[in-house]
């Protein structure tokens, strides 16, 4: 073995002696990264084939674009449909708004479950696991977009939300929604690609767009993408949730935990062998006595 | 330009200027504190108030 | 054979079973208001829950998209477990610092907090949308380490544990198992160690919970301190409950108990209430800092500040002032009242985090539905129940 080889497996088992907590990929030969979908909301046309294709995918509910004029009320998903196409009437005219999972990168629903059945899959869609969830809603009350929704009505419940087409994705196929729209408003692809595509759309076009990209930075990076003719406020995203991934808001309790786990028991224990009297009183009793006796 | 950046990237907080008001704070309990234990360590000595001296009223 | 771990010879078996249903039957009189209430509450109850595991949460709960956390959770849980504190604040006092005052309120102490854990997280099992997979954080199967729910759980059963074994000398002097009894006493120290330990990550966890909710809960209650905050409430909390509840049974049980006992009431809530007053000042002063250090003085003047401002001042300040007066005059109907109020302010508390101002800002509020109050009052009935059955025929309360 040579001294570059030596450096290299030390290096390796040196790495993987130290504990991994916040697991990013776990394959360091081949950097795989996430994948996303960029919206562009200028090129929707509101026509809801997206809606359709994905409950039929998932045999969920699948609504009556032609028929049901959901557009006039703002809505929101629900455990029958993964996603909803809302419609707002702004400055520059109607705009539609796709609204599902956005796949966060640190996801809060995923920190939040307990059984690790809300999954950040390596390829990057979040995935619920009806095999491990106890139905604790937590993950509900994590997400800072209110997406995971629950099958109140069930004896056996489900969570439900966007999966990015999980199955269909390990199938070399793109998301339902992405292939499903006429407008060519959604387009798949790795975050980084994405990226470029929005950015380049916005240079060429300053006075279309609002120069911001939902999703680059909003709690820590999300693997769905936004671009807007409007500020984003006006098309119903909130602007408040800051860029810190909402993991990291739990993230020094969960690093107190062994600390105290070992410094208050061991605390106490002294407090305890401090406040032993059982010798000062035996010495005061033999002193007591001798002075009786005497 | 329409921009719809969020004010976090461009704004400033100073910590520091709470910073003052929050020791006045501490201050201000400490002294509250030490008060307060001498106010509850307070009867129960022979100097007690006139009236409160038997141990087993129960108000 | 000397150790507790000796085979267990078949006679004793018989005897144990022999004792033990004598011990089921009923003692005392069957109609008293207690029971006439109960009955029906718990039977009720019942029936609602055979409908909430056929026909899912949604028909007996107000639970929805927004509100996934509904009064099952807030009060039953969160609220149970807060006013639990009492057990491993007097094991502090007792077995850590060695004060001896209080040692004759420690074992009844202990069995409201073990039955308080026990039938909280049966609450919480009733809760859970699938509570047959609840086996799933425990055996392995996939442990979310980087989830604080998975903290809460995990130290929620170790400490339900902890308390059973501090209950246990309790339980094996009542079967009359001597040498099984003295082993166990053997563990206590260690037990009451682990179990302080445990409560106070897992009071702080419950907190901890709320704090990547940042965005729906109003900036008054929200701040990165909850956890530090629910611990500290968890302890005046707990000793609120402990005077409440002692002043009840020495009321109920009073023929249980002790001459020698009775009159060192008086001296305990003393003790008690001036350890309740001094709590509620520093929870105060964190909670002053808090809002110094997040700017929040413009919040004030809105109705929500208004509501903060009623929880804590009405009910952290006000029953504080009220212990303190109480314990330098001797006026034990001050310090009950205050009791009362700082439990209030404890539950008050918790609703206020999970529900009143956990998506405050959205047009349809939750409120529980009657369904819920009434499996909620079956759970705190049954328990009545069972506590009932311990003291009456264990030596939960001193006979000196």
């Amino acid at each position: 073995m040579d001294r570059r080889q030596f450096l290299i497996a030390s290096a390796t088992v040196g790495a993987g002696g130290i504990p991994n907590v916040n697991i990013k990929a776990d394959d360091t030969r081949q950097p795989k990264e996430f994948v996303g979908v960029l919206v562009d909301t200028t090129r929707c046309i509101g026509c809801r084939s997206c809606e359709v294709a994905c409950s039929e995918t998932h045999s969920n509910f699948v609504p009556d674009v032609k028929g049901d004029n959901a557009l006039e009320k703002k809505r929101d998903t629900s455990e029958r449909q993964f996603t909803v196409v809302n419609r707002f009437t702004t400055v520059k005219g109607e705009i539609f708004v796709k609204r599902q999972c956005l796949h966060c990168w640190q996801p809060a629903c995923a920190a939040a479950c307990l059984v690790n059945a809300m999954l950040k899959t390596k390829e990057g869609p979040v995935t619920w696991n009806g095999d491990k969830c106890m139905g604790c809603r937590f993950c509900m009350i994590s997400c800072p977009f209110d997406i995971p929704k629950f099958e109140y009505s069930g004896w056996n419940p489900r969570i439900m939300k966007c999966d990015m087409c999980y199955e269909r994705l390990q199938q070399g196929k793109k998301p339902a929604c992405v292939e499903s729209c006429p407008a060519d408003a959604l387009m798949f692809g790795q975050k980084r690609e994405l990226m470029e595509i929005a950015r380049h759309r916005v240079y060429s076009h300053p006075d279309k767009y609002v120069h911001q990209i939902y999703g680059e930075n909003e709690v820590g990076g999300t693997g769905w993408l936004y671009l807007s003719a409007v500020p984003f406020d006006q098309i119903g995203f909130r602007a408040d949730l800051g860029t810190t991934p909402y993991p990291e808001y739990t993230r020094e309790f969960l690093i107190s935990i062994p600390l105290i786990e070992f410094g208050v028991p061991a605390f106490l224990l002294a407090l305890n062998t401090l406040t032993d009297r059982k010798d000062e009183v035996r010495e005061k009793d033999a002193w007591t006595e001798a002075g009786a006796n005497k | 330009m329409t921009s719809g950046a969020m004010v976090e990237y461009y704004s400033y907080v100073n910590i520091f200027e709470t910073k003052g008001l929050a020791y006045l704070l501490l201050l201000s309990f400490l002294v509250m504190g030490v008060l307060l234990i001498r106010y509850l360590s307070g009867p129960g000595r022979k100097d007690a108030a006139p009236g409160k001296k038997d141990p087993t009223s129960s108000g | 054979m000397n150790t507790a771990t000796a085979a267990i010879p078949s006679n004793e078996v018989v005897r144990f079973a022999k004792f033990l249903l004598q011990e089921l039957k009923p003692r005392g009189k069957w109609l008293t208001p207690f029971n006439i209430i109960s009955i029906p509450v718990i039977l009720l109850g019942l029936v609602i829950l055979y409908f909430r595991f056929t026909l899912g949460l949604g028909s007996v709960t107000n639970l929805s998209q927004q509100y996934p956390f509904g009064f099952w959770i807030s009060f039953d849980v969160m609220t149970g477990v807060a006013l639990a504190g009492g057990a491993y604040v007097i094991c502090f006092v007792v077995y850590v610092l060695r004060l001896e005052k209080y040692h004759s309120i420690l074992k009844v102490t202990i069995l409201n907090g073990l039955l308080a854990y026990i039938f909280y997280s049966g609450a919480l099992l009733l809760d859970l949308g699938r509570p047959w997979h609840i086996i799933n954080p425990i055996i392995g199967n996939s442990f979310g380490y980087n989830s604080v729910l998975f903290l809460v759980a995990w130290h929620f059963l170790l400490y339900t544990g902890a308390l059973f074994l501090e209950f246990s000398p309790t339980i094996a002097e009542w079967a009359h198992w001597e040498r099984l009894r003295k082993f166990l006493s053997g563990l206590t120290l260690g037990t009451v160690i682990v179990g302080i330990t445990l409560s106070m990550l897992h009071q702080s966890g419950i907190g901890a919970m709320f704090l990547m909710a940042k965005p729906k809960i109003h900036p008054l209650w929200y701040s990165e301190y909850i956890p530090l905050l629910y611990f500290v409430s968890s302890i005046f909390g707990g000793l609120a409950m402990v005077i409440f509840e002692g002043t009840i049974s020495s009321k109920v049980f009073s023929s249980l108990i002790g001459q020698k006992t009775h009159h060192s009431h008086d001296d305990i809530i003393l003790g008690l209430a001036k350890g309740a007053a001094i709590t509620m000042f520093v929870y105060y002063f964190f909670l002053a800092f808090i809002f110094i250090h997040g700017e929040k003085w413009d919040l004030i003047n809105t109705r929500w500040g208004c509501w903060y401002l009623v929880e804590v001042i009405g009910f952290v300040l006000i029953p504080c002032f009220m212990f303190a007066y109480g314990v330098r005059n001797r006026r034990f109907g001050v310090i009950r009242t205050a009791a009362i109020m700082t439990v209030l302010g404890v539950i008050l508390n918790r609703q206020n985090m999970a529900l009143i101002a956990f998506n405050w800002y959205v047009p349809n509020k939750y409120y529980p539905s009657w369904e819920e109050i009434t499996v909620t009052l079956m759970v705190v009935f049954v328990e009545i129940w069972v506590f009932r059955w311990v003291v009456t025929r264990m030596s939960v309360f001193s006979k000196e």
